[in-house]
């Protein structure tokens, strides 16, 4: 995303308006401030999320690692702008998140998100290439532009040979990979993936592994919701969370 | 989202489940067709009467014994105008003809009688005989294929000629020109003067079987220009604008001739093209506006059709929405997909539709009655067919729209 596609969104304008109102605007590319996420079941109020703080930089890698419902499903959704939080400040690339709307979130998805999911999550009836060119539709990019996008995506992944072919025809690991080139399409800010080698095997899981790490070192941000050790183990830095709340942040690279 | 885009995907998505598509638009397909098949009839019927009364001459006016509009509405005007009205006479038409200044052309007819016709071992029956003045040519625009018309010479001398109808020449004179030969009608002997251009059927009736003989000789041959022989006249104006004038002059003359009264009503009948077609629409009308309505139901059974299979469709495709959702579409990229997608399903429904009903108008123009359908009908049945796709599909479409986009990923 650069700065000039930046400044030409509406939202700017009102960030701006914030600084001078003298609020807290972070450098980081993420900013979680007290994040709360409440559910009401019932009459009961489930508190997913109590009040969570974490800050990360452009071009980090790290893993969000925690047991099933200790809350890490729901603060990935957070990040990734499929939901806002009940009470809290997110801000992403400058953009307090928290306050948007349906749509406005949708937009952020499409500039700012890239979500690698465990089950791939790629339309069955449509090639690899109109699979990665999805984002780009929503985007609104002429046909031209976005075929050229997509295909040097599915290349970046090593999938120049099966533009073509629909999901069923491939395997498990170039399933995951078109789902990488999807997110990468776009530019975004981060690569948000949950439980990205959950449906594969050891040596494809590997594979999905070294491809994360190489695109870190060409500088994408990635966080990685898992939770498994060993996948987590290969990021820089790991948040653990468990109850709703980050119990440790550790670096480790 | 552009447009287009959405168009594309819409396609694709029907294209994807072809048998169920195809499913789906049947009931969409029945409805277009059976609505637009009643349409094309009722425009056959109208415009059939509006060439009927062309064919008569584009303007002309009958005067008869009755007047269809105001003596049958019931059998007490009936009976009443039976009693009141008297038939024409020749010496009635004589009189019109001598005084009237502004008809152009009056000819005068009677009406017809079954009759046999022979040639050799040739034998027609029920042939529709009757007999006409020279001028009825000219007024009823009568198309001659071979030879002429009755001539006045031929009708003051009552000379036994005939003017054949298709069907009759062709089946009397299988091969061979019938000019000039000799028929039988009715056991008298007649030379054949012309035969017309054939005309064809219209509401399952034969239109080239009759036969026109001099006024005069019908008068002769066949007993009294009265009751079901009775004489009528057909006139046109001497132009157009003053047709209404011509019309009004014409019934002042009989009233004058027929010494009636002022407060005494026409015991004599004019019937005017506006007359013919008002009466039309009046008989009809109402169930020109049933015969629509009734196949309209299948129209909206169809849209229900098409609302049931994109509710499934939602349904099935949550984990699609969500997937698109994720990737940035807003409420109003998945509303317009599934919207143009139902609106395109009722549009390729409506034009099957509208095909299979031009087919069936044209076999049922070719055996049976006359059918006719424009180019507007066609783009209203088009049109209201993807207002029908709106309605079934804006509120699966709105459905989708609204899904949330973590519990439509995580839907299988």
């Amino acid at each position: 995303m650069s700065d000039v596609t930046l400044a030409t969104l509406p939202i700017e304008a009102a960030l701006q308006q914030a600084q001078v109102n003298g609020q807290h605007r972070p450098t980081s590319l993420i900013s979680m401030r007290d994040i709360w996420k409440t559910y009401q079941m019932g009459t009961e109020e489930v508190h997913a999320l109590h009040g969570v703080s974490f800050d990360v930089n452009k071009g980090e890698y790290i893993a969000i690692i925690g047991p099933s419902g200790s809350g890490k499903s729901t603060l990935m959704n957070l990040i990734g702008c499929l939901d806002t939080p009940s009470k809290g400040d997110y801000w992403l690339n400058g953009k307090n998140v928290s306050e948007m709307d349906d749509d406005e979130l949708a937009r952020i998805r499409n500039q700012e998100v890239g979500f690698v999911f465990q089950t791939f999550n790629l339309l069955a009836r449509a090639t690899a290439l109109h699979n990665v060119e999805l984002p780009l539709i929503y985007g609104g990019i002429g046909s031209t532009q976005r075929h050229e996008m997509a295909t040097q995506a599915l290349k970046a992944v090593d999938l120049s040979d099966r533009v073509t072919h629909r999901p069923n025809e491939l395997s498990g690991g170039q399933r995951q990979r078109v789902a990488i080139a999807r997110a990468l399409v776009n530019h975004p800010s981060i690569l948000l993936a949950d439980e990205p080698t959950g449906a594969l095997d050891t040596h494809t899981s590997k594979e999905i592994m070294d491809l994360f790490e190489r695109l870190h070192s060409e500088g994408n941000t990635i966080i990685v919701v898992t939770h498994e050790h060993d996948i987590a183990a290969r990021a820089h830095r790991i948040l653990s969370i468990r109850d709703g709340l980050i119990e440790k942040d550790e670096k480790i690279k | 989202m552009k447009f287009i885009e959405t168009l594309k995907l819409a396609i694709a998505a029907i294209w994807a489940h072809k048998l169920r598509s195809a499913l789906t638009l049947l009931g969409m397909i029945i409805g277009v067709m059976a609505v637009v098949v009643v349409y094309s009839l009722i425009q056959g019927f109208n415009t059939y009467v509006d060439e009927k009364i062309a064919g008569i001459g584009a303007k002309s006016f009958n005067v008869q014994r009755f007047n269809p509009l105001e003596d049958f509405k019931d059998t007490d005007t009936i009976a009443a105008a039976q009693r009141r009205n008297k038939d024409l006479t020749l010496e009635d038409y004589e009189y019109l003809k001598e005084r009237a200044t502004l008809i152009g052309k009056i000819g005068a007819r009677a009406r017809g009688t079954p009759s046999i016709v022979k040639r050799g071992d040739q034998i027609l029956e029920d042939v529709f005989v009757s007999g006409a003045t020279a001028a009825i040519a000219d007024i009823e625009n009568r198309d001659i294929a071979e030879g002429r018309f009755i001539v006045d010479p031929e009708n003051d001398a009552a000379q036994r000629v005939a003017y054949l109808g298709a069907d009759v020449a062709t089946k009397l004179f299988p091969v061979g020109s019938p000019m000039g030969q000799e028929i039988s009608i009715s056991g008298l002997p007649y030379r054949v003067i012309g035969v017309e251009t054939a005309r064809g059927t219209v509401f399952g009736i034969p239109q080239d079987n009759f036969i026109l003989v001099p006024l005069k000789t019908y008068a002769n041959n066949f007993g009294g220009l009265i009751r079901q022989r009775s004489l009528y006249f057909v006139a046109t104006s001497k132009t157009d604008d003053l047709f209404n004038d011509a019309v009004d002059e014409t019934r002042f003359l009989m009233r004058t001739r027929r010494k009636l009264p002022l407060s005494e009503k026409d015991n004599f009948g004019i019937v005017t093209p506006d007359a013919i077609t008002g009466l039309r629409d009046r008989l009809f009308g109402t169930i020109f506006i049933v015969a629509i309505a009734v196949p309209s139901i299948a129209l909206l059974v169809g849209a229900i059709v098409i609302m049931n299979i994109m509710l499934v469709s939602v349904t099935e495709r949550t984990k699609e929405i969500g997937i698109r959702k994720s990737l940035g579409a807003r409420q109003m990229d998945i509303l317009k997909q599934f919207l143009v997608e139902a609106v395109t399903l009722s549009a390729i429904g409506g034009a099957i539709g509208v095909t299979i009903a031009w087919i069936i108008g044209r076999v049922l123009t070719a055996v049976f009655f006359p059918t006719f359908l424009s180019l507007g009908a066609v783009f209203i049945a088009v049109g209201v067919s993807m207002g029908v796709g709106v309605m079934a599909g804006v509120f699966p479409a709105w459905k989708a729209a609204r899904l949330d986009p973590i519990e439509a990923l995580r839907a299988e």
